[in-house]
């Protein structure tokens, strides 16, 4: 179990406009939804009525882009206060958003863009995230993005970084397996040191994800099945964590429903092992 | 060559004017916005290479995902506009309107508010007027997507005003509701795009009226003559009942008979053009 005592709601999927009719006529077997925040922040339309209607069958979380925890701007008020209202709405499980900023001078780029891994960074971040958990009044889950550069100024991995930050933050993690790999391509690391070195109970939800491999590097699309490398990356995290919500992304080329589905349950393989085993707690 | 130290605050600006600057990421690296703050000869001391591509492949991998990025979000709101203009004109018009307009929210909902007022005085956009209005009956969909959702007037309401009543009377829209003008086909246009193998019709001026509503949760347009144009704009703006009739009247030539105003009416009313009466 996390040290927040969130409870693991087993394999979701994300919450894709495309599938609301199947959701709603089909009952899907699938234990969760994620939820991205922005889509439904500032609607009073067809998607926050089918979100209302999900919401009373399924437990969510929900997953944002907005937040910019890293950025050097202020941070923004109305959009936290909305994202506030909408987890009370949803009774989200928990509110999660992506270690990166978005934007500055007050322009926002829509990309979860990098940051240098040092020391004024991360003071500034955590700053950051105890204001965003004093606002929401809940822990803030954050999501190691897929990165395509690296910043000559960094002077500790983004997995000191990212376990620094959890512990001195007090906030959750989502870890994105996925990332890591792609992240663990691009800059030439090891995958396996970055999973190994992420505290075990702060972990609150799992990431799992397609991809696009470019040669000379990979690109996060969300597309397609995970790779087999990903899922034993998975299976090596669960061993540590124990089991924890897991959600498979599918945003690109979104096939019908069932396909998203069968994909994300074989997240209970690896489940399922890491229960046997018990090993988890590292 | 002494080290670069850039704090956060500078690295962040220096980052999002390379990959907001239209052209190549050379051209960027370039600019003078991101040049001020990192010298492009000074790169390595800012972003690392990796094992496969040198620091200014890595930026750029970023700097290409922004207009795409951008673009496919203003495709959702406008495919009618994007399938008019075809993918050149529409990459450079996408181009233009960041540099114009970039999104200063944290929803992209909002993002593609300015662009039929753009579109109308962009650079090599021809049929300026018919893009415009376009784009305007395009943007008044989203909105209505995306309204709250309020009551719908009821045959119950309906005859629960007493006959007398109704010349005093005020409807009221619901938030939904969108009312427009337009100068040339842009709705004849939209409608071709239902079937790929129908022909689009060209771009002409042609004085039309349009109501956009929703109704279940389904956006509906609603094609209007003139006069039933002027009525549903007064009755919009709050007219009694009676006033606004009158003055419909007033104005049109010739004069709407009575069974047309009241099937105007009853197709405004089931198709969720108002939410209440107040009498």
């Amino acid at each position: 179990m996390n040290r927040f005592g969130i409870d693991d709601l087993g394999v979701g999927i994300g919450l894709r406009p495309v599938h609301f009719g199947p959701i709603l006529s089909g009952s899907p077997e699938i234990d969760w939804f994620e939820v991205l925040s922005e889509n439904y922040l500032d609607t009073g339309g067809r998607p926050l009525y089918m979100l209302d209607q999900v919401v009373e069958r399924y437990p969510v979380a929900l997953h944002g882009v907005s937040l910019s925890v890293g950025s050097t701007d202020p941070l923004d008020r109305e959009y936290i206060r909305k994202l506030k209202a909408l987890a009370s709405r949803t009774r989200a499980g928990w509110v999660s958003d992506h270690l990166c900023w978005t934007g500055v001078l007050g322009r926002n780029t829509h990309d979860l863009l990098p940051l240098p891994y040092d020391e004024a960074t991360l003071r500034h971040v955590i700053s950051r995230v105890r204001e965003v958990q004093d606002a929401l009044e809940r822990p803030l889950v954050l999501e190691n993005a897929s990165t395509y550069l690296a910043f000559a100024s960094s002077t500790m991995t983004e997995w000191e970084f990212l376990a620094r930050l959890a512990v001195e933050a007090d906030c959750g993690l989502l870890l994105d397996v996925n990332n890591v790999y792609v992240s663990a391509f691009n800059h030439g690391y090891s995958a396996e040191e970055y999973i190994d070195a992420i505290p075990a109970d702060r972990v609150v939800q799992y990431h799992l994800a397609g991809h696009t491999n470019k040669g000379t590097h990979i690109v996060d699309t969300h597309s397609g099945p995970a790779l087999d490398a990903v899922w034993d990356l998975y299976a090596r995290a669960t061993a540590r964590t124990g089991l924890v919500s897991t959600l498979f992304e599918w945003d690109a080329d979104i096939p019908p429903l069932a396909e998203v589905v069968t994909e994300a349950r074989r997240a209970h393989q690896h489940r399922r092992a890491a229960a046997a085993t018990g090993t988890h707690g590292a | 060559m002494p080290r670069l130290s850039l704090a956060l605050g500078g690295l962040q600006q220096w980052m999002q004017a390379v990959i907001a600057h239209p052209g190549g990421t050379h051209e960027a690296l370039a600019s003078s916005e991101a040049a001020s703050l990192v010298a492009p000869e000074r790169l390595g001391d800012v972003v690392l290479p990796s094992a496969t591509l040198d620091p200014t492949e890595r930026v750029g991998i970023y700097h290409d995902m922004y207009e795409l990025r951008m673009g496919e979000s203003l495709e959702t709101d406008y495919p009618g506009l994007h399938h008019y203009l075809g993918p050149k004109r529409w990459k450079r018009l996408v181009s233009g309107y960041l540099q114009a307009h970039p999104s200063t929210s944290y929803t992209l909902n909002v993002f593609g508010l300015h662009l039929a007022e753009y579109v109308h005085t962009a650079p090599r956009v021809s049929h300026a007027g018919f893009c415009r209005d376009l784009a305007r009956l395009e943007w008044a969909i989203t909105e209505a997507f995306d309204a709250a959702e309020t009551p719908i007037l009821t045959e119950t309401d309906l005859t629960a005003v007493p006959p007398g009543a109704w010349e005093a009377a005020r409807l009221v829209p619901t938030a939904a509701f969108r009312l427009l003008a337009l100068d040339y086909n842009a709705s004849s246009y939209l409608d071709s795009m239902k079937d790929d193998e129908h022909d689009h019709p060209p771009p002409r001026r042609r004085p039309s009226w349009v109501a956009v509503c929703r109704r279940d949760y389904a956006v509906y347009r609603l094609e209007l003559t003139r006069p039933a144009f002027r009525l549903l704009e007064g009755l919009a703006a709050g007219r009694p009942v009676g006033d606004a009739v009158e003055h419909c009247l007033r104005r049109s030539r010739p004069h709407p008979t009575g069974d047309q105003i009241f099937a105007w009416f009853r197709e405004w009313a089931q198709s969720g053009v108002f939410q209440a009466v107040e009498v």
